[in-house]
This record gives structure tokens, sequence and C-alpha cells, in this order.
């Protein structure tokens, strides 16, 4: 349970020393709570960072123990909508915990996680999408995952989910406006337009689906298996793709026994790359075990990379791999330095150790993944909630299409509409009601 | 005296209260001013109209009188909507306005149970927050267990024509002063609220077959085959006057902009807010610069009376200008003004003071219905008069509240509207209010409340007789269209009621082809056909609106005990507390319903409620 009507307190900065550190403190008492814990006495300017010292009493004592920026964001313009003060020190943790610890004996409550921002939400400061971009953004891998929140965060879903909402206001409201005002002499709107404005709205819903793939992509990132035989050059290409010495590589067959995890930045994708034990057959228990997960590392993947070593002939572990392999994968021809021994057209050669191939190979990946040549813009739709609502919408408005075409009355067709306006209400988690009324009276002259 | 329930007023609302509490079993007193203003029409010399037409039909359903009084003497009827779909097909009927009255004065009179008493109401008395009884101006005192006020716009009236302003009820009659004076000493919250009325023209003055020659009228006739409100009306019904349409023309709207400074809506002389649905002359012209005309209907107040009613032309302009306006329009030019228009501020108290079953929750007994509530309409007064009756008629034998359900009518539509959410405007019916409107139909309105009403003691025998037969006829008709095997038009054999949900197929051709046999009503035919076709044909919408509506009224099933204490709810803002303890919803649903009330909130109150309070059904 939360509540809204305490004062909360948190450390804001990560964990551990830092360049700096801060405090942050929202609710109703933030502004006076602020002086149990440094010396200045005078009130606070409005936004005005100001020079003070922390001071925290002890046993009846007090000593000064850093320096302090201290900032005051009156409500509501805030980022939480309630009064917010926060403390700027020097990033020592005990000097935060401090501040924290004296702040919740003079009567705060140590904030819950998200809890700044489900106030700013509760406050209306921002909308569900947005709340849902802040801790995107927070949690961003790759510069193409912080920009996709950030726009998020902005409001570009949010504006476009308000476009359509409107559209589709007014498209009710002048049904409604024909339902309830016949002898008005005209209609509101005629049937071929509803048609016409419910396919818009469609294809409009269709554009912002389209970027659904390559939106989850980002937000969710992806994960690669590198898969071969043993010593085909699986771990010598997972360093050359992340790009440091991270996995053990030797010439002895089987040297990795587990899966070895790194992230990378594939231009803006945020790949969870996966070496994995060679392909062999062992009684080694360890090795076994070892094979048994790059198997199910490689059913849970994205892409695999099939390494198979092009200075070898393909044996029938090769082929099986290749065959059992699902359709997201590339085959990978390791040491390509050396006098090819087979040749198949979809392989992409590379050679760690004479630096070939590697970009092309990064290229391939991105294809395969994305099914586009360039991921550069960050996408509008990224989260899997708002990818099922908007799907629902649409749903919901082709049948309402279709309803139209057997010349279904309006009510009945109404209940659709309202129901796609439901869903995108959801996206942005407010409610809607009475707007429908509001906006006939406000848009059109009625009166019998 | 000492009455079971007393009255105040006989308009729409107070004579259903009235004869509501008397059908019940109660001894009722009816207080008015005169007799020949009981249901009276100041306005608008017409009953029904979209939404307000299924309120008729449901108050006719629960037993009530509006819809038998409007088919004795409606002048010309019409079914609204008839082309589009049959949960928006609403009866509309002219009413001769003198014999409307008169047959409800009637119908009273023939009620053994009611009294009147000719006087003017004065004070409330209460005694320990019960009421106890009225005072009447001069003094004398009427007991009672239960008190309805219906008072319309009696309460502080004040008519503004120009920038003569006299205190008034109605066009010629004093105002309630004392009367308003006591409910504001208790401590309602009071409001001010607007509306106005046309000019009436002198029939004689007009020549409407000329004026339809020339092209400047259009002639409106009725249906040829009428709709009737009652279920129980068994006689063919008779359009018996036309109405005739023109339009404002670019002189109508010179002369509003030239005289707008006159306009006591314009000049700061009105502060009570108007229905903007129903919007005056000066509205229509000045907030909607662009529109180059609007509709003009002129309808006869009674058949065989001189007084013709200028609908869509309400103002409060001096008597000349109004003059200048009606000669300006077409055909008009040489029509002789009987009375003006006028527009009239009343006080209003706002419903949020009430209960469900519009018993007011700061004294017991106390009920009000009407205008005083905050709505507009003959049809609206007449539904709250009805609940507030048979409301008072139980509180005062200590009975169980009677309470309607958004799901379940119109009703508990404009009962829930106006005691959650409260009144900004006058309040008007539409059916975009009823979000289960698929559901609230004029065809089912029987079969929805005639078992409640007579569950309250409201249907009578012959009524009751009536109803069960056309309900065992519409529950085996169902039947048979389930059991009859027919060959479609492909060549598919299939039941007819699968045959019925295609959207070309329509039940009467089935009928008239000799496919199906159903048994139906022989007077009244359209109404046994019209719930068969509708609740087969669209079976998937109704049963998806049916899920949906118990989904609704499982929220509406979870009590909110009286005096619950919303400030001890840890989350929920302070605003959101002073709404929730301002409104003391009875359940979650309606807590959900009051303005400002975010999902977070309805959700935090969900789970407090689960948490520690036992689940008590609400009977």
């Amino acid at each position: 349970m939360f509540s809204s009507d305490d004062t909360i307190v948190a450390i804001a900065t990560p964990p551990g020393r830092g360049g700096i550190g801060v405090v942050r403190l929202s609710g109703a008492c933030a502004r006076d709570l602020v002086f149990q814990v440094v010396t200045r006495r005078e009130a606070l300017a409005p936004r005005e960072a100001t020079l003070t010292k922390v001071c925290v009493r002890e046993a009846g004592t007090s000593r000064g123990s850093d320096h302090a920026i201290v900032t005051w964001f009156p409500a509501p313009h805030s980022y939480t909508g309630e009064h917010v003060v926060e403390i700027s020190t020097h990033g020592s943790p005990v000097v935060l915990r401090e501040i924290v610890r004296a702040l919740v004996a003079a009567g705060a409550r140590l904030a819950r996680p998200g809890e700044f921002t489900l106030r700013a939400f509760l406050n209306a400061r921002i909308d569900l999408a947005q709340a849902e971009a802040v801790a995107d953004l927070i949690d961003a891998a790759t510069p193409l995952q912080a920009q996709t929140a950030f726009d998020q965060l902005e409001g570009t879903l949010s504006t476009r989910i308000s476009a359509l909402d409107q559209s589709l206001l007014d498209l009710i409201a002048r049904l409604e406006a024909s339902l309830d005002f016949p002898d008005e002499g005209f209609h509101f709107i005629e049937p071929r337009d509803v048609v016409e404005r419910v396919s818009e709205l469609v294809s409009d819903l269709n554009e912002l689906l389209s970027h659904e793939a390559r939106g989850r992509l980002i937000r969710e990132g992806a994960t690669v298996v590198i898969a071969g035989r043993v010593n085909a050059g699986k771990s010598s290409l997972f360093n050359a793709l992340i790009g440091r010495e991270r996995a053990i590589v030797t010439d002895v067959p089987g040297t990795t026994r587990d899966l070895v995890t790194e992230t990378m930045d594939l231009e803006g994708l945020a790949i969870t790359l996966v070496d994995t034990a060679g392909e062999r057959e062992t009684q080694d228990p360890v090795e076994r075990e070892g094979v048994l997960r790059a198997a199910r590392a490689r059913d849970i993947a994205d892409l695999t990379l099939i390494v198979i070593d092009s200075g070898q002939v393909l044996t029938d572990e090769d082929r099986r791999l290749l065959e059992s392999s699902s359709p997201a994968r590339l085959v990978v021809a390791s040491k390509a330095d050396r006098e090819p021994q087979w040749h198949m057209d979809e392989a992409v050669r590379v050679s760690t150790l004479a630096n070939i191939g590697i970009g092309g190979l990064k290229d391939a990946m991105r294809r395969a993944l994305t099914n586009e040549e360039r991921l550069k813009d960050p996408a509008p739709l990224s989260n899997l909630r708002h990818v099922l609502l908007l799907k629902e919408a649409r749903a919901t408005l082709m049948r309402v299409s279709a309803a139209i075409a057997q010349s279904t009355p309006e009510e009945f067709v109404l209940v659709d509409l309202q129901r796609a306006r439901t869903n995108l209400a959801e996206v942005v988690g407010v409610g809607s009601s009475d707007e429908t009324l509001d906006y006939i009276f406000s848009h059109f002259c009625i009166g019998k | 005296m000492t009455f079971d329930v007393l009255v105040v007023g006989a308009g729409h609302a107070g004579v259903e209260a009235a004869y509501a509490a008397a059908r019940v079993g109660c001894h009722v007193g009816l207080c008015t001013l005169a007799s020949d203003t009981v249901a009276h029409m100041p306005c608008n010399p017409a009953i029904g109209g979209t939404a307000k037409g299924h309120l008729v039909r449901e108050i006719d359903a629960l037993g009530g009188l509006m819809g038998q009084a409007i088919d004795a003497t409606g002048i010309q009827f019409k079914l609204l909507n008839r082309s589009r779909g049959p949960a928006v097909w609403s009866p509309r009927a002219q009413a001769d306005k003198k014999r409307y009255g008169q047959w409800v004065r009637e119908q009273i009179g023939h009620e053994t149970n009611i009294e009147w008493v000719f006087a003017r109401a004065g004070r409330i008395i209460v005694n320990n927050g019960r009421v106890e009884g009225l005072a009447l101006e001069g003094g004398d005192r009427i007991l009672c267990s239960a008190l309805v006020i219906t008072t319309g716009t009696f309460l502080n009236g004040l008519i503004h024509e120009g920038q003569a302003r006299r205190p008034a009820g109605r066009a010629d009659e004093p105002p309630s002063i004392e009367l308003a004076e006591s409910i504001r000493a208790f401590g309602f919250e009071v409001g001010r609220l607007k509306t106005g009325t046309p000019p009436r023209l002198a029939r004689c003055s007009i020549d409407f077959e000329k004026q339809v020659v020339a092209g400047a009228f259009i002639e409106e006739r009725g249906d040829s085959q009428p709709t009737p409100f009652s279920y129980r009306t068994r006689t063919r019904l008779e359009n018996k006057i036309s109405c005739w349409l023109l339009h404002t023309n670019e002189r109508v709207r010179e002369l509003v902009q030239q005289n707008i400074n006159d306009s006591p809506l314009y000049n700061g002389q009105i502060s009570g807010i108007g229905p903007r649905y129903c919007p005056s002359l000066e509205d229509k012209i000045m907030r909607f610069p662009d529109r180059e005309r609007h509709q003009i209907y002129l309808e006869p107040e009674t058949i065989d009376g001189d007084e013709i009613y200028v609908n869509g032309f309400s103002m409060s302009m001096p008597r000349a200008v109004q003059e200048e306006l009606v000669h300006a329009l077409p055909g008009l030019e040489d029509a002789r003004l009987i009375r003006p228009g006028y527009a009239i501020e009343y006080d209003f108290v706002q419903p949020t003071e009430l209960l469900p079953t519009l018993e007011t929750r700061r004294i017991r007994g106390l009920f009000f219905a009407g205008q005083i509530n905050g709505t507009s309409g003959y049809e609206e007064a007449a539904a709250q008069g009805l609940i507030a009756g048979i409301n008072a008629a139980r509180t005062s034998r200590r009975e169980d509240a009677f309470v309607l359900g958004r799901e379940e009518a119109y009703i508990g539509v404009l009962v829930d509207d106006l005691v959650t959410r409260g009144c900004l405007e006058p309040y008007r019916m539409f059916t975009s209010r009823a979000e289960h409107r698929l559901l609230l139909r004029i065809d089912n309105a029987d079969l929805r409340l005639t078992p409640r009403g007579r569950d309250v003691g409201l249907v009578g025998d012959e009524h009751w007789e009536l109803f069960t037969r056309r309900r065992a006829r519409y529950e085996k008709n169902a039947r048979a269209l389930e059991e009859t095997s027919v060959v479609s038009a492909g060549g598919q054999r299939m039941a007819a009621s699968q045959l019925l949900r295609q959207p070309e197929v329509k039940l009467g051709d089935l009928i008239a082809t000799n496919k199906v046999a159903l048994e139906v009503d022989t007077e009244s035919p359209e109404h046994d056909l019209a719930t068969l076709e509708t609740t087969i044909k669209y079976a998937g919408y109704l049963e998806q609106e049916m899920s949906r509506a118990a989904r609704a009224r499982r929220d509406d099933r979870r009590r909110i005990s009286p005096h619950f204490p919303f400030a001890d709810v840890p989350g929920l803002s302070r605003e959101v507390v002073q709404r929730l303890t301002q409104i003391q919803p009875q359940t979650l649903g309606q807590a959900a319903r009051i303005p400002g009330m975010t999902p977070a909130a309805v959700a935090v109150l969900g789970v407090f409620l689960n948490r520690l309070s036992p689940q008590v059904p609400l009977t």
C-alpha cells in the first residue's frame, strides 16, 4: 500500500561512491524537513540552488559533515507535482545515508522503488506511457534505447495516441449527436464518411504498429547465441564481437564449458551475446552439462551464429547443427585466412586472427535481426503492453468497418468505437467520461 | 391534517409522486396553488423525444401516469430515429396541453387515497433530523411521515423580459419565497439555474396553407401508424394536427446582433446557467455565427385553442424586439404575438445532497424531485417524482429503498447521475448518457421494469395480467424461432433464429412468407415483434453488453457503509477524500463515477474495502 499524504525520501544517485550524491525529498513537508539536515536557517527561494552545509544532529550534538547544494521545487511545478527538495553533496555514501537516516527520524518515509514517478503519475504530471518511459530511460543500455525512451517521455507516443483519440472522439460525438438530436435537419456525419474515417484510424494504427518489431527490439534487445563444434573458434569470435578478451581462448578443444554472456551495442541494439560449449560426444560430466546448456541457449536465441571452421571439411556434427537450427541463424565460416575446405552461399567469412569480416558479420547480424537496413531512428512504439492495446483497438475498429458494411445500426457500432477509445485511454492510463456530450455542445449548435 | 406522504407541487414530478405513494396504499396530501395548473406544460407542449420517450415508457412499465396521459391527450405522434437502430427509437408526441392537465387531474381525483391541499407551502418542519410536516404560508401546519418537494421553477423564481424583471414561478404566478428560505436555512447547497420559453403566436393570424404553398413553411405530419407510449394503450392513436417547419434568416441574425445588449442573457443581468442543448435564440446566433439558419417549429398547444408555440425561438429580449423578430421570420410577417417569451432564473438544490432514493441526507423523510434537483424536462421530472413517491411511501412504512440500476433503466441512470455527479447546468436525459444503452430499449421496458413495479405494489392486477401474457408470448415465440427450421435464400437449412441474424433478413418477411408462425398481440403486434427481432438479430452485441453490465454490477454491489472514514484510506489525495465525503457514495461503483476519481483512487478504495469491510450485498 502506498500513501501520497506523507513525505518520502531516497538517495537518488546510484549506490557507491561518486562525484556527487543527491538525496531527494518529496511531499507536503519536504520544505520543512530539509532544515533538519542543513545548517541554513533562512527559507529557501524557489528553484534556486543554495549553498549550505550538511549538519546532522546526533545525541544532542550536531556537526557539519559536508557541503551541500539545496534546491526547492515548489508544488505543483516539480517532478512529482509535490514540494520537492534535492540535497546534493559530495558523493560519500556515508554522508548520504546519514542524511536519509536523519530525515526518516524527523518523519519522512523511505521511498519505495519508482515511488517518485508513481507520484508524478498520480498527480497527473505525466501519463502512464511516460512513466513507463522513465523506467526505460533509466534502464537504457544503448543510446538508441535512451533516445526511444526519451522521445516517449517527451510524449511522442502520448501525442500520437491523443491525436488518434481526438479523431475517434470527434467521430463518436458526431454519431451520438445524430442519435440524440435527430430533429436538427441535417446529418452530423454521413455513413460513408464514418467508413472512411474508421479506415483512416486503422491505417494510422497500422503505421504506428509497423514500428512494433523494431521498437521492441530496441527496447528489449536481442539474444544472439554462438554455437558450433569444439574448437571452431566460437570464443575468439565472441571476443572479437564484444571487442575485448572476455572468454578464455586456447587450442584445447572444449575450453568453454559454461555459457559466457556479455552485452554489446550493435548500432543501437542491445545484444546479449552468449558463447557456448562446443558440440561433441563426451564422457566428461561437466562438459556434457555445458553441451546441454548450449542447446537450451540456442532454443531461446533471437539469432544463432553457427560457427564452422572453414579450414576443415564438414563433419556430421556440423550438418546436424545446421539442420536442427532455427531459420533465424547465420552461418559463420571461421578461420577464413585458411584454405577453404567447404562452401556455402550464405556463409559469412570471418577471420579473427587476420581481422577479416567482423564488420560484415555485424552488418549481417543487424539485418537478420531487424529485416531493415538501418536502425538509426528511435521507434515511437516499443512497449509490449502498448502494442497489445493498440492491436486490440485496431481489431475493434476493423470490426466496426465490417459492421457498417452490414448496415448495423449506429448504437451497436458505437459500442465498439467506445471500446477502441478505452484501449487507447489505457495506454496513457486515463479514464474518459462525459467528454462526448461536452464535445457535442462545444462544437455543434444544438436545439430543437 | 396528517398524511403518510405530503407532496408539494402538482407538476409532472408531484403528480407521479402522489399517485405512486397512493397506489401503494399511503394516505397522500397533494399541495398546490390551483387546480387548473395541475400537470401543466409551461413550455413545450410535447412529451417524449430521444431518451425522454424511453423515460416515459419506463414510468409506464412501473405503473406510473405519464404514458397513459399522453396517449389519451396526444394530438400528433412520431417515433423518432425510426431509420436507426432499435435501441434509439424514441416516441414523441404533441400534447393538447389543456386536456393533458385535465386528464391527469381526473386520474388523481379517482384516487381516494389522495387529498388536495390548495395552499402555498411555507416552511419545512423538522424535529431531530427527521421531517415532521409542513407549515403553510399563513401558519397552518400539516403533519406527515414523508415530505416530497417538487417546486419546479418556483423557488425564488425571477422572470426576465428585456430589462424588466419580476419575481414569478411561471408566467403569471407568484414565486415561492418562504419555502426557498426554509430550504436554504437547513444548509442545503443551493444554486441558480436559468431556462427560457419562446413567444406564443395567435393561430388565427397565420395562414398556414398559403405559406406552405409559398414555400415558407414545410408541413410536418405525425406517423401514419402512431406508436403509443403506454403498454396499456389498446386503442389506435390518431394524429389530429400538423406542425410547421421554417427557418431563421439573415434578418433575424441582424436583429439579434443589433439588440443583443437588451438581452438579459448578454448584458450580465442573468447569472443562472442555462441548458446547452436547448439554447436561446441569442445563444444560437452569438455562439454559432457561422450557422446560416436555424430550424423553427410552429406547434399548436391544443387542438382547438389559439396558441402556437414557436419551438426553437426561446428568448428574453424586450417585447418590442420579440415582435420584430417574429415578423422577420418568413411567413410570419403579420403574425400576432399573444405573449412574449421570457427567461426564468430559479433556485435548485445540488442533487449530490440526495441519496439514490431522492431522500435528502440532511433530513430524513424529506425528498426532492424534478427541477429542484437541477433537471429540465417534464419526463425527467416525472421519473424522479415516481422514484421519490415510491420511496417516500416505503420510508413512511419503514420499508427498504427502491433503487434502479444504471443497467436496468434510464431512470436509474438519471438518478445516479444526479446524486453522484451533481448538476452544473440543467440536466436533460440523452441516450448517450446510458452506457448500457443497448439493453435499455423502449421495446423491453416492460420486461425490465413491470416485475419491479409489481413488487413494490404499483402495478395493478389488470396491468400485471396484460404483462404476464405478453411475457409468455415473448418466451414462447423466442423458443419457436429456435425450433423452427427454415431454408435460407442460399438454400441452406437452419433455425429461423439463425437466419434472422443475417443483416438483410427481417422478421416481418419471415412471417409474411409463412416461414414461421408466431403468436402475437393482434392489437399491437409491433411491440411483440420488435422485442423478438432485436433480441435475436443483435444477440451477439447484447450478450457482450450483458456481460459488461454484470461486471459493472459487481462494483455496484460492493457496499460502502454510511459514514465510512474515507480520510483513513491511505493513498487517497485530499481532493478525492473531500469529494467522497461530500457525495457519500453507497457503493464502489458509485464512487468510481464521481468526477475527479482516478482509476488509481478507485483501486485503492477497492483494496481497502476488501480488507476492512465484510461484503454486504446491496438489496
